[in-house]
This record gives structure tokens, C-alpha cells and sequence, in this order.
């Protein structure tokens, strides 16, 4: 095996391992994890079997490709460009989320303070001690 | 304005603020010579803006996370919903608008001649206003005077009265200062009468604050573009007074 072989098997499994954790703590959906899962077992592969690439090859001739790496690095590529976009909207959506509780939590106090009011001439103890 | 026309008018004074302890408590016990209630939304100071605004007589309300000059003003819009005023004004809390000037304000509302008005800083003596700022307040209230169909002078002025009519169903969705186009053109949309009167302004030596040149190019975006978020905003339904 080749240094980058070792070095691409390793990193695969490390990730592996990290995603499977964020799976059992409950901070990962099943499908997110299956579609990592996926990218971190093919990199594994490729680093244990680097001849897999050859399977890639009918794929390659068919999009017009010289080898199999323009394959892999193109198709990454446009993933990456996808995953940076439903990145950039998601976080505009936790962005307006948080907006959204920062606000309200600024105008609880008011009617907390209102609430909790009622709640105390409710409670028994409280008129007795009135 | 006499006292008693001022008591018929319950006026809440909204002021964002967001470290001014140098100039907000002065701005408070000034706005409540006017106003029934002054709400001054704190957009997460680090120095002693809240507690200043408190001592002075306001209402405070807190952001535990900086928003931005527009969510600021939207929170105080919520919170002065809840209040029985009639009328909001809204004012910067770094003393460039001078609380004696809110009468001027609310003077076209109370003769029923307009439901928005609006400080105009150009229309006033407008000398001392930094020249980068005057250019480019030029091309955003050109820009806010196309996209509403009103012609305005100064869009970007944070010195204005509101009916409550106007706010019960318009409210502007950036957090940031493209708000005060926004809601400018959703109001004219809403066939909401915007009139506006000079004012004064203090620029203080030294102080940079307010919208930048990088700002003002956001707020320009969000004013031109085809279907903005204002336009798609606009006039759904009630607000809701959160408070």
C-alpha cells in the first residue's frame, strides 16, 4: 500500500467513527448519517483497494471523461458546491430562528411578570400569608 | 403642542440602542417630556445603556444577542403595541435627533394629514452631515422614493411618527438598516399617507456610527430588486403585539 492509501484508508475510518458517535448521541438523523456513511466507507475502499477506480471507468467514458479522477474530483466538486449551498440556506433559517427567540425572549419579561402576578393570588399559601 | 393635546395623544417613544451610555439617558428624559412611554431596546450593549435607560424613567427591553438596528426597532414595535398608545415615535439613541423636535413630529398626525412621518435630516439644515453620507442617503432615498412611489428625502432617517393603524398592519422584516426603506415602501403600498418635516441632526466629532458604505449598498439591493422581501411582505395581516 502506497503512504496515501494508508493515509485516505485512516482518515476514512476516523470519520467513521466520529459520524457513527454523532449518530448514537442522537445529534445526527439517520439519513444524514447513511449519506456520510457512504462517502467515508468509499474513501476507506479506495484506500484499501485503489483498483475500485477501475470500476469508475465505464461511468467516465460515458460523460466524456479522460480517467476516473476528473470523475471523482468533478462529481466531489459540484457536491461540495450543493452541500455549501444547503449549508448557507439552513443557517439563514437558524439565523431567523434565533432572531425570532432573542425577540421573544426580550418581550417575555412583561408578561411573565403579569403571569407570575395571577399566579401567586392563586396559589393558597400566598393568601394566607396575605 | 399644548399639554392637554398631548395627553389626547398617547405617544410611546421607541429608542434602539446599542452602547450609548454617553447619550441615552439624556434622549430618555428628554423623549418623556413628550411621550407617555419611552422603550428603549437594548441590542446587547456591553457597557451601562440599560440600566441609564432604566434609572431615566424607560422601559427597557433586552436583546441577549446583538441583532441589529432593524430587529431592534421591530422588537420595540411589539413592545409598544402592547402598550395603549396611539402613536410611536422612534428616535436614535447616539443624540443625533433632539427630543424637542418631537412635536414637529407628531404635529401632521395630529391634524390628520399623514399616517407616517418622516425626520427629514435634508430638508433641515444638513451641513455638518458627512459627505458620504449625504451621497449616498441621496441615492438610497432615490431608490426608496421609485420602489414606494412617494418622493422622499432623507429614507434613511430613524427620526419618525407612526400611527398605530400603520403598525397594527406593517412591519418590516431586516434585521439590519435596510429597515427604514422597507418599511417605507410597505407603508406607501398600504396607501399609508407618509409626509415628512425637517430636523436637525448632531453629528459629533469623531463618531462614526450608523449605516456604513457597506450598508449602504445592502440597503440599496434589498430597495431594487425585483419583488423585494418588502414587496412580498407586504400587508398579509395584524401584527401581533407580543407584549
Amino acid at each position: 500500500m502506497e503512504p496515501y492509501e494508508i493515509a485516505a484508508a485512516a482518515f476514512g475510518v476516523v470519520m467513521l467513527v466520529l459520524t457513527t458517535r454523532e449518530l448514537l448521541h442522537r445529534r445526527m438523523r439517520p439519513v444524514q448519517y447513511s449519506i456520510w456513511a457512504i462517502i467515508w466507507f468509499a474513501l476507506i475502499l479506495l484506500g484499501i483497494v485503489p483498483q475500485f477506480y477501475s470500476t469508475l471507468l465505464l461511468a467516465t467514458q460515458v460523460l466524456g471523461m479522460y480517467t476516473p479522477i476528473h470523475f471523482v474530483t468533478t462529481f466531489s466538486i459540484l457536491i461540495l458546491f450543493g452541500m455549501v449551498y444547503y449549508l448557507g440556506k439552513r443557517i439563514a433559517e437558524l439565523d431567523d430562528k434565533l432572531s425570532t427567540v432573542v425577540q421573544h425572549i426580550a418581550l417575555q419579561p412583561a408578561t411573565e411578570g403579569v403571569d407570575q402576578g395571577k399566579e401567586r393570588k392563586k396559589h393558597p399559601k400566598t393568601q394566607e400569608s396575605s | 403642542m399644548r399639554t392637554e393635546e398631548r395627553l389626547q395623544m398617547r405617544v410611546a417613544c421607541i429608542i434602539p440602542a446599542f452602547n450609548e451610555e454617553g447619550t441615552i439617558a439624556e434622549i430618555v428624559r428628554g423623549a418623556l417630556k413628550h411621550c407617555s412611554t419611552v422603550i428603549v431596546v437594548d441590542d446587547h450593549s456591553q457597557d451601562l445603556t440599560a440600566e441609564l435607560s432604566r434609572k431615566s424613567g424607560a422601559r427597557v427591553v433586552t436583546h441577549i444577542l446583538r441583532l441589529g438596528a432593524g430587529a431592534a426597532l421591530s422588537t420595540g414595535f411589539r413592545a409598544a403595541l402592547g402598550t395603549d398608545a396611539d402613536t410611536f415615535v422612534t428616535m436614535d439613541g447616539d443624540g443625533q435627533h433632539d427630543p424637542r423636535e418631537i412635536p414637529r413630529l407628531l404635529e401632521p398626525i395630529r391634524n390628520d394629514e399623514a399616517d407616517i412621518v418622516l425626520g427629514s435630516r435634508l430638508l433641515g439644515q444638513h451641513e455638518l452631515m458627512p459627505l458620504y453620507k449625504l451621497m449616498g442617503n441621496k441615492v438610497l432615498s432615490m431608490a426608496t422614493s421609485l420602489a414606494s412611489g412617494v418622493r422622499i428625502t432623507d429614507s434613511q432617517s430613524g427620526f419618525r411618527a407612526y400611527k398605530r393603524i400603520v403598525l397594527d398592519f406593517v412591519m418590516h422584516k431586516q434585521r439590519d438598516y435596510g429597515w427604514a426603506s422597507e418599511i417605507l415602501i410597505l407603508a406607501a403600498g398600504g396607501s399609508f399617507r407618509i409626509r415628512e418635516v425637517p430636523i436637525s441632526a448632531t453629528y459629533r466629532a469623531g463618531q462614526r456610527r450608523g449605516a456604513g458604505v457597506k450598508d449602504g449598498f445592502k440597503i440599496l439591493y434589498s430597495t431594487i430588486r425585483p419583488k423585494s422581501s418588502a414587496a412580498r411582505t407586504m400587508i398579509t395581516g395584524r401584527v401581533d403585539g407580543a407584549v
